[in-house]
Order: structure tokens, then sequence, then C-alpha cells
């Protein structure tokens, strides 16, 4: 019998006009991992949401869900509270009680199980995931990825057979990500737990997955394995075949071209890792070097817009410099990324820009004035402003236009004025037809984009941006790109921080790599990346062997085209 | 050695949280109904001292905010308000002033900042987890919703951090005219509330999700009654007991009115405050021994 097995379902909110799932069929068998794609806004979270009981929103519904040949409807609740684990994206927002022994326990204490029974229980959780040195800790302590861990410890606590996540790891950082992925990865190998996860973040979960998903407005466009998946993603292309792996997307792209397919005997086998990928190359180009090795020094021309010299900063006296002596220059109308590890002092150089924070030492200028306490309302007044990570800290308003408006509303501009600004940065952000939504209705991209419009209706000549793609379906991700390009173009200049890499690779002007308090390296995308060995693009990874220059998935497939 | 106070370390506040209770239980209980002048020196001193064996000098300050204003408070009005009492200082509008109304006025402020200090160190020993245990135990929601509380506090204190942060980076800060700060908080407090009830409908989901509301909830602990624990709750219970049989017997009062009166000597009476000072001795005396037991143990190492 299938673990799951969804008949002809189909679900409509009230009131609304388009079916959220539309005619919906699939069967996951027993212990399969399955992922779930497709763009924002698709029915992925409608979905998975109907396969546990209690958490089906409301609405029309057709068809049915069944678990083990049970209506999921019908199931018991305590066996369907057990049997279907259920983890959501936020790591802050799950977590209900203040110790992490408590938290593990909740599902356990609901189950009604006694004192020792739950002690044994929660100690092999705590094993398995090896939370012993932060199990009495507050759980407010914890980092990102520890409080999704511990998400999902205590939901494994009450051991599922069936484990759903919903976007788990958009909140958090690639390298939190990922060992969160490895975590659910273990958990279907070594206990057989069934796993149906939606992501964007495909590089990893390809290469896990028995099953690949693709959802297109309401409806199952594709389930099948996850090489197939990717070549019915590379024939459109589909929105989503971005998101895929790069050496996927290198593979189907160039194959259209009659690049060589990769065989294994008489059969043709899909490169999914790294590895694969790399063999794959050895296999039609041998020994042979494409391409440049050597780049030529270039010169950084240009006004300086932002300059920070020699700063240091310390947030409490007696404790270790975030900032150690930070140079930096960024001229205008770039896009300069910052990247590095969690913790390095990232952010913290965001907020001394932004005079958040005031340095101990050094001085910043933006925009020709000098960043300190006096100056900060002028400089706030169309020289800089700063885009929050969760763009909520920003939204006051009840719809979308209101929220424009507030943050011009105390300006001295006419009511015609004001309008016709709003107007202006709804069709730029390209949330037109979002003006009368609340701003807490939008999708995660939405409201990225309500938060940077609101933000540059300020007018800022140096735009702060802190990690701006997390969260974003790699669809948004290029509709940011684009905007930010057409800031550029109005001569702002956007200086961000981030953790991805793969975006900074193909759109930046210049990158940085922010280490122990200074930055170590710092250059064009292409020879910065190409000087990395490890904290580099996967395409790079991939071909640097004979593609050194190749930073993107693009300039591989155009080199081997070539 | 004890300049900082031991803290975390305290052998006590590692006991089981039903000896805890019983101990305040007690030594609390038998204070709220004594006059006797030693036995509320006796409490007011190991309350001190034992606020300060915990939290070290700091605490000094921290008891004497609380203690002096009580002090001030009931002997002004007990010594303006009372006209009982034989030895009259002086009058004034007729109205008599009375040794015996400013003596009892010292001693209800000597009761009150007794228990006031022990409060200090009942809330360092006290955890939240001991809280939430003990209530789980009246029924299981209780405490959970206490958990929550002290989940949702350092929640909404990084958030409202977070807000603030945003309206910063959009040049909006704090200062300034009255007005606009008044107004700048208003908009910061409205962001908080709707976006902490946005955050809880994923909140109350996770809680669905993991089965709350299903009948027959427990309330798991990881507190066990250890031997040692035993052995300390019997002492506890021996000097608490014979210390209350003493109080409801009236061998922990004396008269104030019309003539403050040491009752003559008697060996129940000496008792009664020998067993008291016993047991606000046992977790002094356990908590500096495990310090010694302790630093040998370092020393040896």
């Amino acid at each position: 019998m299938a673990t799951i097995d969804v008949k002809d379902l189909s679900f409509t909110y009230p009131g609304g006009k388009k079916k959220a799932l539309d005619g919906v069929n699939f069967v996951v068998e027993e212990s399969d991992f399955v992922v779930i794609c497709g763009k924002s806004g698709c029915g992925k979270s409608t979905l998975l949401r109907q396969l546990k009981k209690n958490l089906a929103p409301f609405g029309d519904r057709e068809g049915e869900v069944l678990y083990e040949g049970t209506k999921v409807e019908d199931l018991d609740d305590a066996l369907s509270t057990a049997q279907i684990g259920f983890v959501q994206q936020n790591p802050d927002n799950q977590l209900v009680t203040d110790k992490v022994w408590h938290e593990l326990a909740f599902g356990l204490e609901s189950l009604g199980l006694d004192n020792q029974a739950i002690k044994r229980r929660v100690a092999e959780m705590a094993n398995f995931f090896d939370i012993q040195t932060w199990f009495r800790k507050d759980v407010s302590q914890l980092s990102g990825g520890q409080k999704q861990l511990l998400n999902l410890a205590s939901v494994m606590a009450m051991q599922p057979k069936v484990l759903i996540l919903d976007e788990p790891t958009s909140q958090l950082d690639p390298i939190a990500a990922s060992e969160f992925l490895k975590v659910v990865y273990r958990i279907n190998r070594e206990l057989g737990v069934t796993v149906i996860i939606s992501e964007h973040r495909l590089e990893e979960l390809f290469t896990m997955a028995d099953k690949v998903m693709v959802m297109d407005e309401g409806k199952v466009i594709a389930f099948d394995s996850p090489w197939t998946i990717g070549n019915f993603l590379a024939k459109g292309p589909h929105p989503m075949f971005y998101g895929l792996p790069a050496v996927m997307k290198i593979y189907s792209a160039s194959r259209k071209k009659g690049v060589k397919p990769y065989m294994q005997g008489n059969e043709e086998y899909a490169p999914l890792t790294i590895r694969d990928g790399r063999l794959w190359l050895e296999e039609i180009l041998g020994d042979r070097g494409l391409g440049p090795v050597t780049f030529e020094e270039e010169e950084v021309k240009g006004e300086v817009a932002l300059d920070m010299k020699e700063v240091w900063f310390t947030y409490e006296r007696g404790k270790e410099p975030i900032l150690r002596g930070l140079n930096l220059k960024v001229m205008r109308g770039e896009l300069f990324c910052l990247l590095g590890g969690n913790g390095a002092g990232k952010s913290t150089t965001l907020k001394t820009v932004a005079g958040i924070c005031t340095p101990q030492e050094g001085t910043i200028t933006v925009d020709g004035i000098q960043v300190k306490k006096g100056n900060m309302q002028e400089l706030f007044k169309g020289h800089i402003a700063m885009v929050p990570q969760n763009p909520q800290a920003l939204f006051t308003e009840i719809c979308v236009e209101d929220e424009l408006l507030e943050a011009i509303y105390y300006l001295d501009y006419t009511d015609a004025e004001k309008e016709e600004k709003v107007n202006e940065m709804l069709k730029l952000m390209e949330i037109e037809h979002l003006r009368e939504s609340h701003p807490y209705d939008l999708s995660g991209g939405e409201q990225q984009r309500l938060a940077l419009g609101k933000i540059l209706l300020l007018n800022p000549k140096v735009l702060l941006l802190d990690e701006p793609t997390k969260g974003l379906d790699p669809f948004f991700k290029i509709t940011l790109a684009e905007i930010l390009k057409k800031l550029q173009d109005r001569d702002v200049t956007i200086f961000m921080v981030s953790h991805d890499i793969e975006f900074c690779a193909e759109y930046a002007t210049r990158c940085a790599m922010f280490f122990d308090g200074e930055v170590a390296s710092i250059g064009r995308p292409k020879p910065f990346f190409a000087g990395n060995s490890f904290y580099t693009t996967s395409a790079n990874r991939m071909a640097r062997k004979w593609l050194p220059s190749a930073v993107t998935w693009d300039d591989v497939v155009e080199a081997l085209d070539e | 050695m004890f300049k900082d106070g031991i803290g975390e370390d305290s052998r006590f506040k590692q006991a089981h949280p039903l000896v805890n209770l019983i101990f305040y239980g007690f030594v609390i209980g038998v204070l709220m109904f004594s006059m006797d002048p030693y036995i509320l020196a006796l409490a007011l001193i190991f309350a001190w001292a034992y606020s300060a064996l915990l939290k070290g000098r700091k605490v000094h300050r921290t008891n004497l905010f609380f203690a002096l204003p009580v002090l001030l408070f009931t002997v002004v009005v007990n010594t303006f308000f009372t006209h009982n009492g034989q030895t009259v200082l002086f009058f004034i509008h007729n109205n008599r002033i009375t040794l015996e109304a400013f003596v009892f006025g010292i001693a209800t402020a000597a009761l009150f900042t007794g228990i006031i200090v022990w409060f200090v160190s009942f809330n360092e020993i006290m955890s939240s987890d001991k809280l939430i245990y003990m209530f789980g135990k009246i029924a299981p929601v209780l405490g959970l919703t206490l958990s929550m509380i002290f989940r949702f506090i350092p929640l909404l204190k990084e958030r409202f951090k977070e807000i603030r942060m945003g309206q910063q980076c959009m040049g909006r800060s704090n200062e300034g005219k009255l007005m606009h700060r008044i107004r700048q908080l208003t908009k910061e407090i409205s962001i908080l509330i709707s976006w902490s009830l946005e955050a809880s409908i994923e909140t109350s989901d996770s809680m669905e999700a993991r089965g709350y509301g299903l009948p027959h909830r427990t309330s798991f602990h990881l507190f066990k009654l250890s031997a040692e624990d035993k052995t300390l709750l019997a002492a506890i219970c021996f000097f608490g007991v014979l210390a209350s049989v003493g109080c409801v017997l009236g061998y922990t009062n004396i008269e104030y009115y019309p003539k403050v009166t040491m009752p003559e000597f008697s060996m129940i009476r000496l008792l009664t405050l020998m067993c008291y000072s016993a047991l606000m001795l046992i977790p002094i005396v356990l908590d500096i021994l495990g310090e010694k037991r302790w630093q040998r143990l370092m020393s040896k190492i």
C-alpha cells in the first residue's frame, strides 16, 4: 500500500477565483525521498498542508488524500500527530517553549507519554541530532540553524513515518542549510522515514531525491526521477530551470547545443554531482584546456561613493574587535558584494556604514559626507538607506500602496508628487497588481521587493542590502537582479552583504571576501572566484581544471559550445 | 572567595524544586507570624547572608534599595498613626507619640525586609524551569503557559531590536522632540504587534502539528529526587515542623503594647529559636561546604 496517495485533489481558497490546487494526482511509496519544486505561490505549501490533518487550510476541496489507505481527515488524532511530522519555514516561530529539552518533549507530552518514556526518546533524539551540548540551553540562545534542527528533532521524537518539510531552509544561511538537509537525508536513509520536502535550493536536494515533483499554478506538471526532471525543465526552459544544480544546467544546455553526452555503458547518464560533471568534462575535453588562465589587472575607475578607512569596531569593551582596520572603496554605480562566513562581521560592516553602530576608530564617508552622529539626518535625506534582512521590520500599513506612501509621508512633497512617486515605484518593483494587498499576504519575494521599494522612495545614492536573496526562489532572484541593474543605470551604488555565491558571481561588478575583520580578497567576479579554490561557484568548481575563468554556468556552456 | 556570589554553582540550587519550595515555605511561613526580635533579627541576617552568598557584593545595594523605603515607611506610619503604648515620647496635636509604636514599626520593617530579602535568594534558586515544573504538577497547561511566556519575552525583545534597527535603516531614529519620539515608538510597537500576531499563526500550527490539544497531556521534567535531596528534605522538615509548632503555640511572638515585654526564659522558646536558625542555616552551610569541597577537588588537579 502506498504511504501517501493523492487522488484528483483540487482546492480553492474561500473567495479565491483560481484553484490553488488543480486535479493533483500522485503516489508516494514508503521510504521515498520526494522533492517538490516550483515558483513561489504555485501551491506547494497548500499541497503539503493537505497531507497533514488539522493543518489543511479552509476552503473548497475535492478529491482525497489517503495515508496508508485511510483518508487523512479520518485518521485518529494521536496517530496522525505521531506518524506524520510537519516542519515549517521559520525557525523562530515554530519554537513553543523556553528550553531545548522541553521543546524536544513537547510532542511527546501531547501524546501523554510518562516521564520515563519521554526521557528515553528525548535522549535518543539528542544523540541522533548531536544536541547533547546545548540540551539544557534556552532556545533564545541558539543560532538559526540550531533552532531549525531542534524543530526537526522535536518532530522526530514522536517517531513519524512520514516527514513533511515546507521550505525548511529558506531562512538559513547556506552552510546551516546544507547541514540541515544532510540530517534530513540521514533520517531518510538510516531510519527509512518517507520525506516530502519543498525547496528552492535544489543544488543539494537533487542528489538526494528519489523523485522530484514540479508544480505550476496548482498543477503537477512533472513527477519523475531527478534526471528526467532536469531534462524536462531544460526544454522550455521552465522558470525552475534556473534553480537546478549548475552541473545539470550546464549539461542540459550543452547537450542542446550538440555537445557529446556522458555515457556509462550504452546508456546516457546525466551528471548530478560536481564529481560526475568533472568526469564528463574529462571524457569530452581530456587534457585540452580552454580559455585564458591569467587575467589582466583592471584598475577600478570612477568616483568613490563609499569609502571606509581603517575602521575598527567592537561591540563591548574587552571583547574581540569585529572590524579590524577595514579599508574599502566602492565606486559610483557599482553592485558591490561582500561575501564571507557567518558571524564574520559582514552585517556589522553594513551597520557601521548606516550609522547604526559607531566605530571606535576610522572614518566612513558616504557620497562625500562623513558618517557620524551629527550628519545622520542629512545622510538619510537622499544619500543612504538600507534594506534590513527581515522586510517585516518595516511594514506598518494595511495595503501595499499605503506602505510605500508611508515612507515619504513626512517629507516635503505635495500630495500629487507623493502619489506619482508611489506609482512609479510600484511599476519599478513590478508589484502594481498587488497595490491593494496586505503586506503580510505577499510572498517572501514580493515582501522583499516592497521593502526595497519603500527604502528606494527615500531616493538614496548609496543603497545597502543585507542578504537580499534570502528565501527567494530562483525566478525571483532574476527579477531582483534586473531591478538592481535598473538602479545601477540610474547611478545608484549598491553595497550588499550576501552568502549567495552564485548570485554574486553572476551579477556583481566586484566581490570581496570578508575575513577576520577585514577584506581578505577583492576583485571582479571572474578573477575573484577563479582565484578561490573552495569558496567559489559550483560551475567553477566543476570546470576549473579546463576553464579556470568560467565562473557562471553560462560561461561554461559558452566555452563548451566553442 | 564569595565576592561575586556562587550563583549557578549553588548546591542548594541544584536540589529538587520540591526541596527548595518546602524550605522557603517553612522559613517565610514562620517568619510571617513572628514578632520576636531575636527571630526577626536572625531571619534578616541569614536572609541577607544567603542572598550575598548567592549573588555576591552587588546584592547589598539591591537589598538596601528594598529595605530602606520599607523601614522608613513602617516606622513613620506606625509611630505617627498608632498611639498605643505606655512610654510617651512627645505630643503632636494632642496625639501621643510612643516608644512602643516606634519599636513596633522597626520590628514590622524587619519582618517585611526579611521576607523581601528571602525572596531575593528565592528568585535566584527557583529558576524558570523549576517554577514551570511546580506549576506543571498542578496542571500541565499552567506549566506550559509559563514556559511559553519565558520563551516569548526574549523573542519579543529580539524582534523589537530588529524593528528599531529596521527603522534606523530608513533614518528614523528615536531621538529629537518628544512628540516625534512618541510617534516613532508607537509605530515601532504597532509593527511589533502585527509581526508577532502574524508569527503566532505559525506557532499555533507548529503546536497543532505536534498534537497540542490531545487529551491526557503530561508534563515532562528533568528533575529527580536523589538520595541527598531526601536527606535534605528530612532535615528541612524536621527543623521546619518544630519551628512551626513553636510558632503556632506562640513562642515566636512577644507583646509590644502597652509595653514591650520580653517574656521570661523558657526552654521551648529557646528550642524554637534554635530550630528556626538551624533551618535557615541549612542552605548556607550546604553551599559553603559544597564550594569548599569543589575548591579542594580543583586544587588537587
